[in-house]
């Protein structure tokens, strides 16, 4: 082992190695015992000039380690997605937040609007509410369908803290009174429930 | 490369927010390039990692805990679920401050399962789990360990004072201090390539004095 291949590990350490180096440092260390055994000394050597009671791992852990993660057969997890383009971190959280609170604003008209907006209409006092055109999902007209209902009564559940009351409430009740299951079941079994 | 399952989900995967972005030490973009390595499937990359912070999560494991027994099988579990979701690490924070809070978790699991558990009396316990028990106690702070622990310490310190004045120098501004090998290079006024050779130099020296004690 040369002395440069160590002072290699020491610039690596201490994060002064060259990105170019570091591959094929690294792959000669996972070949080499020696060069490893070099790395661990030198973190020794560091972490006990940092404190007294520094050194604390005993010899073997990182070969623990290493074996646990070979013997368990731990594959390594998917990496993650990458950033939305030209969106920077800070803002996606508070933008997901304002989509989800608008989502269930939304929600909360579309199941209460209806009712109101037809009579209002029918009093010709004033026009029908307006509705984006987005947001016109196959609601008006005929009833919502079940899958509609339920898909409506899971977004409230999931999202239920920004939702009103009123919008819950009619959610449930009509995801309930369409499903087939619950209209079939005989008051019997309902019972033993 | 191998096939990375998702992410448990769990809370540890998290990583941590710093807030505004930061300009990242020598170590922490050494840190990060190592994990980049892990990530693209070099299993190696990670066994870098470990011997670098296994000294501080197990010190840190031990605090939480204060039962230095359980100390390193906690510890070893914070590196298992570290590498398991190494995938979610994007570096917005630094690799120990994210490494720090799986152990932090894994700490408290550890504590609320043990808190869950009926009292182990040794008198119960089976050949095999005897055997581990004291298997456990070889690694943690039993008085060998501490008096080893201890006379390294020694023999770190009884080097570094025979040192060179240059080579003590810059590894002390380098290991105690944290300073980069240019932040050094200004307060020695000397080129950035002795301060590499001053501080290889100098652990070269720790380690002829250490081996005798590790082997």
């Amino acid at each position: 082992m040369t002395d440069q291949i160590r002072e290699q590990i020491s610039a690596l350490l201490d994060g002064e190695l060259a990105a170019g180096e570091t591959g094929l440092l690294v792959r000669r260390m996972e070949r080499d015992t020696e060069l490893r055994r070099v790395f661990a000394s030198y973190v020794i050597a560091g972490e006990s000039l940092r404190s007294p009671g520094g050194v604390v791992a005993s010899r073997d852990f990182a070969a623990r380690v290493s074996a646990a993660l070979a013997e368990g057969g731990v594959a390594m997890p998917v990496p993650a997605p990458e950033r939305v383009a030209g969106m920077p971190q800070k803002w996606r959280r508070p933008l997901a937040g304002a989509a989800v609170a608008a989502g269930a604003a939304l929600a909360a008209v579309l199941l209460v609007q209806p009712d109101a907006g037809r009579e209002r209409f029918a009093g010709g006092r004033a026009a029908p509410p307006v509705v984006p055109a987005a947001a016109m999902m196959p609601v008006g007209g005929a009833s919502p369908t079940l899958a509609q209902n339920q898909r409506l009564a899971g977004y409230l559940v999931a999202h239920g803290q920004y939702a009103t009351p009123i919008g819950r409430r009619v959610a449930w009740s009509n995801a309930l009174a369409t499903d087939p299951g619950i209209a079939r079941m005989p008051p019997e079994v309902a019972g033993q429930r | 490369m191998p096939n990375f399952p998702p992410v448990d989900g769990s809370e540890e995967a998290h990583e941590p927010r710093d807030g505004d972005e930061r300009p990242m030490s020598g170590v922490e973009q050494s840190d990060l390039e190592l994990v980049r390595r892990v990530q693209r499937g070099e299993r190696a990359a990670f066994d870098l990692l470990v011997l670098r912070y296994q000294h501080k999560v197990v010190k840190l494991v031990a605090r939480l805990l204060r039962d230095p027994a359980e100390a390193e099988d906690v510890a070893q579990e914070a590196f298992v679920k570290a590498y398991r979701a190494i995938g979610s690490f994007r570096g917005d924070s630094a690799f120990y401050t994210w490494l720090y809070r799986i152990a932090v978790n894994t700490a408290r699991n550890a504590m609320a399962s043990r808190q869950r558990r009926p009292l182990d009396y040794e008198s119960d316990l089976s050949e095999s789990e005897q055997s581990t028990v004291e298997s456990r106690m070889r690694h943690s702070d039993t008085p060998e360990a501490v008096a080893l622990s201890d006379e390294i310490h020694r023999t770190v310190n009884r080097a570094v004072g025979d040192l060179p004045e240059d080579l003590r120098t810059a590894v002390i501004l380098r290991e105690v201090e944290g300073l980069s090998y240019e932040e050094i290079a200004q307060a020695m006024d000397c080129p950035v390539g002795t301060v590499r050779s001053r501080i290889f130099r100098a652990r070269e020296a720790i380690d002829r004095s250490l081996k005798p004690l590790l082997e």
